[in-house]
């Protein structure tokens, strides 16, 4: 206020004028950048609106590399999305927190991600359900430390390398810790946030972490190695089956696309069902993306604990562990709540 | 009588100006652009036109920051990332010291410090992690080790151009007082070099910094002993964005405080006494 009043009792008022003018510019500066910030808005809502019905469905979908996703290559090779009407735009992304940002902000419909990710988002609100199981797979904590039987023989100088922070591999300790050490969070100062290729590395070379969580072919080339062992598994930590991914879809595909949803559905149950019994034959399609060969491919299909299922196991289960030991702040009041109508008919009877 | 009245005029002068001008010193200027992004922020994400959980409210955003500093664990962050980078940034200047003197007080050696410095000085820190990391083994050190490596070469840098700067005369000036070796080093070209020395440290400072976040980061190193990068990384895959932001805020806070308040006193009680920078 005080401003003010030097300005009004002085003299120069060409000055004032000209002060004022280069206030208004620099207002219009500002208005011009907020326009800028505010410009990709309307672009994106545009972008929603123009997505229009065509003769064959288009589908955008996550994905990435790996044993786990052999059914997504095997419904590619077999054009099997196509022969359900589907026109499949495939979408390469990094890693699992990525597909969830992506999914979030409308930019593929359909993702494929672990339950404990999955119930993260389903607590924060975001708008997504299970369309379908996508597979089990063995998950095991290897070492090559000998003295190491169990989660008790960690000490503070030991690193657990796993994918991330949130991970299966991590609730799965997390329920270890909570039975074994009293505490679901025991082991958190340990954990090391590595891709499953590097953890496998690092674990080799014997440099820097103690113990690696991870999921086939990496566990199995572990294992391999004269030495290592498994100091956990996934069905000792979870105490059953549960899917090791789902296939998550958001609430705005669902709703405005039914025709396009029930026939991702189908496509992925056929692809997941004929490679589920089709395993020789599939060996060959799938060795060449994987870099294995044909003879190892088939060993890794056929492996113990290796399931290609649509069949959806251990969502209300796992919510139960992440609501009870602060992971997540809302219990789910039923499976409706997580999954969309058609997979309430996959969990099998006491698998929820 | 005449000298009191124009001083009163130049004093009431500036007083006038100073009042105009405070709206419109350059500080007061970036404030208000700061607001109006922060405004521009708010706005857009009331809207909510993307979805809220990507893109937070500002205010949720420092409400996040608050509890955080409450419940301790961002503040333990932060501490463990200024421990990693106040070492790294120590090791940096107790090393650049000794290669800059090695580079001038014994000549056939300085081609190779200068071969040194032009290879390994475009290399980002971050780059080399892969590699510290199996020398080192995960975490910690190696985190340490890509700060120090990337704190390293612009302080042998600035450190050699300082020295090499100090204009002949002082250091003639200095002899003709008597001083050799160890005085004429610690009162001449010491002092004289000093603005390089300062700017070299701030640019070690800004180098650690990045790097020790990123590395965090890429590599995430571990929860007991983890930094705001590990911080950062982990709350975004609990979808806890506006803490990620918070992490962010923190970093931007750490930075301003540092550049203000350490490096402007330091320049303050040195350089800019001794009036060898006119900066202000």
């Amino acid at each position: 206020m005080r401003l003010i009043g030097i300005e009004a009792t002085s003299p120069g008022g060409d000055g004032q004028w000209w002060a004022r003018k280069r206030l208004f510019a620099e207002a219009a500066v500002i208005a011009l950048a907020l326009a800028v910030l505010i410009a990709p808005t309307s672009a994106l809502l545009s972008t929603r609106v123009s997505a229009a019905r065509q003769p064959l469905e288009k589908i955008r979908i996550a994905q990435q590399f790996g044993l786990v996703y052999a059914p997504l290559s095997i419904a590619r090779e077999l054009e099997i999305f196509e022969k359900h009407g589907l026109q499949v735009e495939w979408r390469q992304l990094g890693s699992g927190a990525a597909i969830n940002e992506a999914l979030i902000a409308g930019q593929v419909d359909v993702g494929f991600m672990g339950i404990p990710p999955f119930l993260i988002g389903w607590d924060k609100g975001v708008p997504w359900k299970v369309a379908v199981g996508f597979g089990e797979v063995p998950i095991m904590l290897i070492t090559y430390r000998k003295d190491i039987k169990s989660l008790t023989d960690f000490t503070s100088k030991d690193r657990i390398a796993l994918p991330s922070p949130g991970s299966v591999q991590h609730l799965l300790l997390g329920m270890a810790a909570r039975r074994e050490l009293g505490n679901a969070k025991a082991l958190d100062s340990l954990l090391v946030a590595m891709a499953h290729p590097d953890g496998m590395a690092a674990l080799l070379a014997r440099r820097g972490i103690t113990a690696h969580f991870t999921t086939p072919p990496y566990a199995f080339e572990l294992l391999s190695q004269p030495g290592f062992h498994a100091v956990l598994t996934d069905r000792q930590a979870f105490g059953g089956r549960f899917s090791f991914n789902v296939g998550v879809v958001t609430k705005q595909f669902h709703d405005s696309r039914p025709q396009a949803y029930r026939q991702f559905v189908a496509a992925l149950t056929e692809a997941m069902n004929w490679l589920e019994t089709h395993k020789k034959e599939a060996a060959p399609l799938l060795a060449p993306e994987f870099n294995l060969s044909v003879e190892k491919t088939y060993a890794y299909l056929t492996w113990p604990g290796v399931h290609y299922t649509v069949e959806v196991r251990g969502l209300m289960k796992f919510a139960r562990f992440m609501y009870e030991n602060g992971f997540i702040r809302n219990m789910p009041a039923s499976l409706d709540d997580l999954v969309w109508e058609n997979a309430r008919a996959l969990v099998p009877p006491g698998e929820e | 009588m005449r000298l009191i009245n124009e001083a009163r005029t130049r004093l009431a002068l500036m007083a006038r100006s100073w009042g105009q001008n405070l709206l419109r010193t350059h500080l007061a200027r970036q404030v208000a652009w700061l607001m109006a992004v922060a405004a521009g922020w708010e706005a857009l994400a009331r809207a909510s036109v993307y979805p809220p959980i990507l893109f937070p409210r500002l205010s949720d955003v420092l409400a996040t920051l608050v509890t955080e500093m409450r419940t301790g664990e961002i503040l333990a962050r932060t501490g463990w990332s200024l421990g990693t980078i106040c070492t790294g940034v120590a090791l940096a200047v107790a090393i650049s010291i000794a290669a800059a003197g090695i580079a001038l007080g014994i000549r056939p050696l300085r081609p190779l410090v200068d071969a040194l410095l032009n290879v390994l000085h475009p290399l980002p820190g971050i780059a080399v992690l892969p590699i510290f990391l199996l020398w080192f083994g995960t975490g910690a050190p190696a985190v340490l080790a890509v700060v120090v490596f990337s704190c390293i070469w612009p302080m042998v840098q600035n450190l050699l151009a300082g020295l090499e700067a100090v204009p002949r005369t002082q250091i003639e000036v200095g002899r003709n007082l008597g001083l050799r070796r160890a005085r004429l080093i610690l009162f001449v070209l010491i002092p004289a070099s000093l603005p390089y020395a300062l700017a070299g440290l701030r640019l070690a400072w800004a180098r650690g910094w990045q790097t020790a976040v990123a590395g965090e980061m890429v590599f995430g190193a571990g929860g007991g002993d983890g930094g705001l990068g590990w911080f950062i990384y982990k709350r975004r895959f609990f979808l806890e964005i506006p803490a990620v932001f918070a992490g962010m805020l923190m970093i931007i806070i750490i930075g301003i405080l540092v550049e203000h308040v350490v490096f402007g006193t330091l320049e303050r009680l040195t350089v800019r006494r001794w009036g060898m920078s006119r900066a202000e």
